[in-house]
């Protein structure tokens, strides 16, 4: 605890008390006032070693020593008001499960540079939500014609 | 209550027994019951009080409906089939025995309408006292015979030629087109070994071309010989043999040939294997994901029996269905493969023709509107019908009702002429039957050609040349029928020296026991036809062709509508109505003759196709194709059949009935009928033979009302009917596949 | 060490290499054994397609009529093994099409039924062949004694491959099995189409060597006929080798078979 007074202390300091105050914004810390689950986390990271951040500014913690097997990983997520698990790209979703423990900038590199999507986070209930749509669709861009037989077109004679 | 009855009979088991089983108390072989008779309680009893002996296995029906005739007593024979006594007619091969005694025997090369070859060695039985087991398809069944099929010896014999088989046969099952129908996909599942043997490469075949319809992967071929066989045999193509020998053994052609044969198709159903298959079908799709549907067929007047094999909205292939007294089980080429026709060139919605000539989509709703209102401008004598080549008898019943309540009676069906007889139902109908056909000796065609016309009567014509080395005679345009005939003349000539006795060909004709004279239906369309059928009546009055026994004056129509077309009473009341018509409904009819028409005439069209009539129409409604809806239609030898949707029909088309039955309602003059029972009901009082289907209704003659000889008919030669077999309605004229068969194997 | 390895290896592949050298593949050709006759198709070439007129010579009729003549006239298509051999003879040793076709005119069956009979019989060549054929036996026994270095001796000689005609069009080799000499094994045939179907024949040249074929094809150059059957001066016909070792006397009757009691 004394650590992290020294390291607000500290910061306070080299960035002035009111760069101070927009960076925990920025970070959070005045939603964990609204939030348990983002103070808990918040609370967790204490003494935890971020192993790295990914593309949307999710960290990525582990702590080995002093936590209870099997909540040694965790991520605190970028955006701080609206999370949820679908955030976490593919290549980190290997190391934040305990599939793999390479982390997510190590595997970076697999992801196919030809086909390899962006990835996006499910947006469903909030309006740009990935609807399946059957082969036969009117809204599946690629819609196809089940029609089987083919009309007679009329010509002038 | 059924217990009762059951006590009941079994207390009078004793008596019933002794009157069903002959005197003879050591009588213990098996007497051939049908199914239905083993499923009544007291027959099932009295066969197990009558047959003491415990080791006879309980009694097997005969595989596929294998029935036995025997003529007399001293030609039946016993035999014993896995220790069970069957009686079978002298001359039946052992698989025929093991058939009726309920034991289906494998095979490959034997074929029961084809000859036997017994080179597969599939159908290997042990026979007692038989040193090696015999290949039961080529050895004749003797008196006493014990015929063994499940023992190990014949199982292990089978298992070996299976091996042998499978040695040069490609493990390709997954990319064959005849995988899930496959016989040696099925018998290797019973006689096939779990792994191979064979190390060295297997043999390869150079694939044929056999041109449009049949695709070949000769690697595949089991040297069966059955495509041999059935093009020397049935098709009477002398095109396939088998070439080489030993390993290097292989079917071909030898010389670059295609197969010109009207019922190449049916290679594909007798090929046992993958080596022979349709190419229009391949990697269409499987056999098991498709819905067959047991239709038949109306390309020609045959009314074949055939299986609409559909996945989804779409007709996948055809494929016949057994019929013995029609089809038996072939079909032609157009029929199996002009399918692909009913997915192009479709009218599927109500069409008007603008001011401008051209063509606009409109509502049922304006189209019945218009077309009534302009029914109702014209005169009635004016209001002309004409029911196409493929309509059914319930439209063709509406149509007809229809008009007459609009007070036309002129109703014609395309093909029949124009002032056809409808009195005397033998004047139109084959009156031998197909079937009956085998029993001719002497066959008289005039100005017809069954090859071309209806390739399965053709196909009945040279069963019985073949087998009976029955005579044909032909008079009409020089042909190629594919038996042996006599070309007497090519027009009326001919039959006029043949009905005064002029000619040559009168003495065979008088000496035959079952004449059978062949009128082709080009003939209803001359204006002569009435002097041709009394000159062939009187050939026939004077050959006794027809007799209470035998009625061998036959017309041989052309279209699936024509029979019952006529039956119904079609019969236009004007010579020339079409060219007076000023309203012409066209109900399917694209083969008639549309340059009479005046251009001030109002012409609906009703049909499932954009041919030839759409380009007069000033109105199309679609209506639904022969897959699509439910309908009567009667064969050339009058018998009913009825057609069963087998795919959704398509856009906005409707049933040709129900088209009528709205505009007759938007007309003002409603007809009675809502269902097709009620339809069908109606049709009952007109014809009620087309109610009875799958029967044959045999027409009387009475010589007396028929019109006197006369000698007036026009010299001119007798026409083909058909100038394309292959594209002969507008389904098939839509047809891709009947286009390259045309174009391929019809140039000379 | 590296060194040492690549030595053992490279004496190991030597002595692989030696190994594979010392046996060579039995037979002659270096092509895996094909079958003997040729394509069972018919492939359109300027000396052999449908189109080319063919017809039996006025002589060869007049056999043909004769050939004919000792079938029932219903059942004429059992000649057609004759009058294929008589279209051979006359074409120089080989069918085309248009000669089956002609033959198949002759005993009125489909052209597909004499084309099946002339692709089942290896004596009927669909292709061309020298107007010395050259049979070597290659079935069992003539193998075991020997046939295959018969037929190298005879390929190497005339400079050419089984089934092909020598430049000068003279000699072909091919292979025929059993021909029923097994007991002079080795053996060949030499059919003659030199002199036309009146001087054909169809000789067999027994217990054969690698250089007698030679002799007998150098003969046969110079237009000699070389001494038909065995060409092992000791032997006589089938018999042993320096005349008769054992039963040397009359044999004698049956003494189980006593005819004339039963």
């Amino acid at each position: 605890m004394a650590s992290v007074v020294k390291g607000v202390v500290k910061a306070i300091r080299e960035k002035g008390i009111r760069n101070f105050f927009n960076v925990l914004i920025e970070d959070g810390y005045a939603n964990c006032l609204l939030d348990g689950n983002l103070l808990q986390t918040k609370i967790h990271s204490i003494g935890g070693k971020l192993v790295g951040v990914d593309q949307f500014g999710n960290k990525y913690y582990e702590k080995i020593e002093n936590t209870q097997y099997g909540r040694h990983r965790w991520v605190e997520y970028g955006d701080k008001s609206r999370y949820n698990a679908s955030q976490v790209p593919p290549e980190w979703h290997g190391w934040l499960h305990f599939i793999t423990d390479h982390t997510g900038d190590e595997l970076l590199m697999l992801k196919p540079k030809r086909y390899g999507v962006a990835h996006k986070q499910n947006y469903s209930g909030a309006g740009d939500e990935y609807i399946y749509h059957s082969k036969g669709h009117a809204l599946n861009p690629g819609q196809r014609d089940w029609t089987r037989y083919q009309p007679w077109q009329p010509t002038k004679t | 209550m059924g217990f009762f009855v059951l006590r009941a009979l079994q207390r009078s088991r004793t008596p019933l027994s002794r009157l069903l089983s002959p005197q003879n108390p050591t009588f213990q072989s098996r007497w051939i019951t049908s199914t239905t008779d083993l499923h009544k309680p007291e027959a099932s009893a009295a066969a197990a009080s009558e047959a003491p002996r415990p080791e006879i296995p309980p009694p097997r029906t005969p595989v596929g409906g294998a029935r036995v005739h025997i003529s007399s007593p001293e030609d039946a024979i016993e035999v014993f089939v896995d220790g069970y006594p069957v009686k079978i007619p002298k001359g039946m091969t052992v698989l025929q025995a093991c058939e009726v005694a309920g034991v289906d025997i494998p095979r490959f090369c034997y074929h029961s309408r084809l000859s036997i070859a017994g080179n597969c060695r599939m159908c290997l039985v042990e026979v007692e006292k038989s040193p090696k087991p015999v290949a039961s398809c080529a050895m004749p069944a003797l008196p006493g015979m014990k015929i063994k099929t499940n023992t190990p010896v014949a199982k292990k014999a089978r298992e070996g030629v299976m091996e042998f088989l499978l040695m040069n046969h490609p493990l390709d099952c997954p990319i064959c087109d005849q995988g899930g129908e496959c016989d040696l996909q099925d018998q290797s599942m019973a006689f096939g070994s779990d792994r191979g043997r064979f190390t060295e490469m297997k043999r390869s075949v150079v694939d044929k071309n056999l041109g449009p319809l049949v695709k070949t992967v000769m690697t595949r071929c089991i040297q069966c010989t059955r495509c041999v066989r059935f093009a020397t045999e049935v098709a009477g193509v002398q095109d396939l043999g088998m070439l080489g020998r030993g390993s290097g053994e292989e079917i071909g052609t030898y010389v670059e040939k295609l197969m010109t044969s009207e019922l190449s198709g049916n290679v594909i159903d007798i090929c046992p294997v993958g080596a022979l298959t349709s190419k229009p079908f391949a990697f269409k799709a499987r056999n098991w994901e498709m819905k067959g549907t047991e239709t038949i067929d109306v390309t020609d007047a045959v009314g074949s029996n055939i299986r609409v094999d559909s996945r989804g909205p779409e007709v996948m292939r055809v494929v016949p269905r057994l019929n013995e007294d029609i089809n038996e089980e072939w079909i032609s080429d157009k029929t199996r493969f002009f399918y692909d026709g009913l997915k192009r060139q479709r009218l599927n919605d109500p069409m008007i023709r603008g001011p401008d000539g051209r063509f606009k989509s409109v509502s049922w709703r304006d189209a019945l509107a218009v077309v009534a209102e302009v029914m109702h401008q014209v005169k009635p004598e004016e209001i002309v019908g004409i029911a196409g080549q493929l309509s059914d008898a319930e439209s063709m019943i509406a149509l007809k009702d229809f008009l007459n309540k609009m007070g036309s009676n002129n109703v014609l069906c395309e093909g029949n002429g124009i002032h056809p007889h409808a009195d005397l139902r033998s004047n139109f109908l084959l009156n031998t039957n197909i079937g009956g056909l085998e029993r001719a000796d002497v066959f008289l065609l005039v100005g017809s050609q069954p090859r071309i016309e209806a390739p399965m009567v053709n196909a009945r014509i040279r069963k019985t040349v073949r087998a009976t080395h029955a005579k044909v005679a032909y008079i009409g345009p020089p042909t190629d029928l594919n038996y042996d005939h006599q070309h007497l003349g090519e027009g009326p000539q001919t039959l006029l020296e043949i009905a005064e006795g002029r000619h040559p060909f009168c003495s065979t004709l008088l000496s035959a026991k079952n004449p059978a004279i062949i009128i082709g239906a080009g003939i209803f369309e001359r204006n002569d036809r009435d002097a041709i059928f009394a000159a062939v009546e009187t050939i026939a009055k004077h050959s006794k062709a027809i007799r209470p026994d035998w009625n061998g004056f036959n017309v041989l129509l052309l279209n699936a509508a024509q029979a019952a077309a006529l039956d119904l009473g079609l019969i236009p009341e004007s010579k020339n109505c079409i060219g007076s018509a000023k309203f012409l409904y066209l109900m399917g009819a694209d083969d008639v003759n549309l340059e009479g028409v005046s251009n001030d005439a109002f012409v609906l069209y009703q049909g499932h196709h954009g041919d030839r009539s759409v380009y007069r129409a000033n109105i199309i409604f679609p209506s639904s194709a022969f897959t699509e809806k439910e309908g009567t239609y009667e064969n050339t030898e009058g018998c009913a059949q009825q057609t069963v949707p087998a795919v959704p029909t398509v856009g906005d088309a409707r049933d040709d009935w129900k088209i009528v039955r709205a505009l007759s309602e938007v007309a003002g003059s409603c007809l009675p009928y809502d269902s097709l029972a009620a339809i069908r009901a109606r049709i009952r009082a007109v014809a009620p033979n087309l109610l009875s289907t799958d029967e044959r209704e045999p027409a009387t003659v009475s010589a007396d009302v028929k019109p006197e000889f006369q000698y007036n008919m026009s010299m001119s030669g007798f026409k083909s009917a058909v100038e394309n077999f292959y594209m002969t309605d507008s389904i098939s004229r839509a047809s891709k596949i009947m286009a390259q068969c045309s174009a391929s194997l019809l140039k000379k | 060490m590296i060194a040492s390895t690549g030595r053992l290896v490279g004496r190991r592949l030597s002595e692989i290499r030696h190994i594979f050298r010392q046996s060579p593949i039995v037979g002659s050709s270096n092509a895996p054994r094909r079958f003997s006759t040729a394509l069972n198709y018919h492939i359109d070439s300027p000396d052999n397609n449908p189109d080319m007129p063919w017809e039996f010579s006025e002589a060869n009729k007049e056999r043909a009529k004769e050939i004919l003549s000792h079938y029932p006239s219903n059942y004429k298509q059992s000649a057609v093994i004759p009058l294929l051999d008589l279209a051979q003879q006359q074409h120089g040793g080989w069918l085309p099409v248009s000669a089956m076709n002609a033959v198949a005119k002759v005993i009125e069956v489909a052209p597909i039924r004499v084309y099946e009979v002339a692709t089942f019989y290896s004596m009927f060549n669909r292709t061309n062949v020298g107007k010395y054929h050259l049979l070597v036996c290659g079935t069992t026994p003539c193998m075991i004694r020997g046939s295959r270095g018969i037929e190298e001796a005879l390929l190497k000689h005339l400079g050419v491959k089984r089934n092909e005609v020598t430049k000068d069009g003279m000699f072909s080799v091919g292979e025929m099995e059993c021909m029923g000499c097994c007991v002079n094994a080795p053996m060949i045939t030499v059919a003659d189409y030199s002199k036309g179907s009146e001087g054909y024949t169809y000789n067999y040249y027994e217990d054969v060597t690698p250089e007698r074929v030679v002799d007998i094809v150098e003969m046969l150059k110079r237009g000699e006929t070389p001494p038909v059957g065995t060409q092992n001066k000791l032997r006589i016909r089938g018999g042993p080798e320096g005349g008769n070792t054992t039963l040397l006397g009359e044999p004698k009757p049956p003494q189980c078979r006593d005819l004339d009691a039963c």
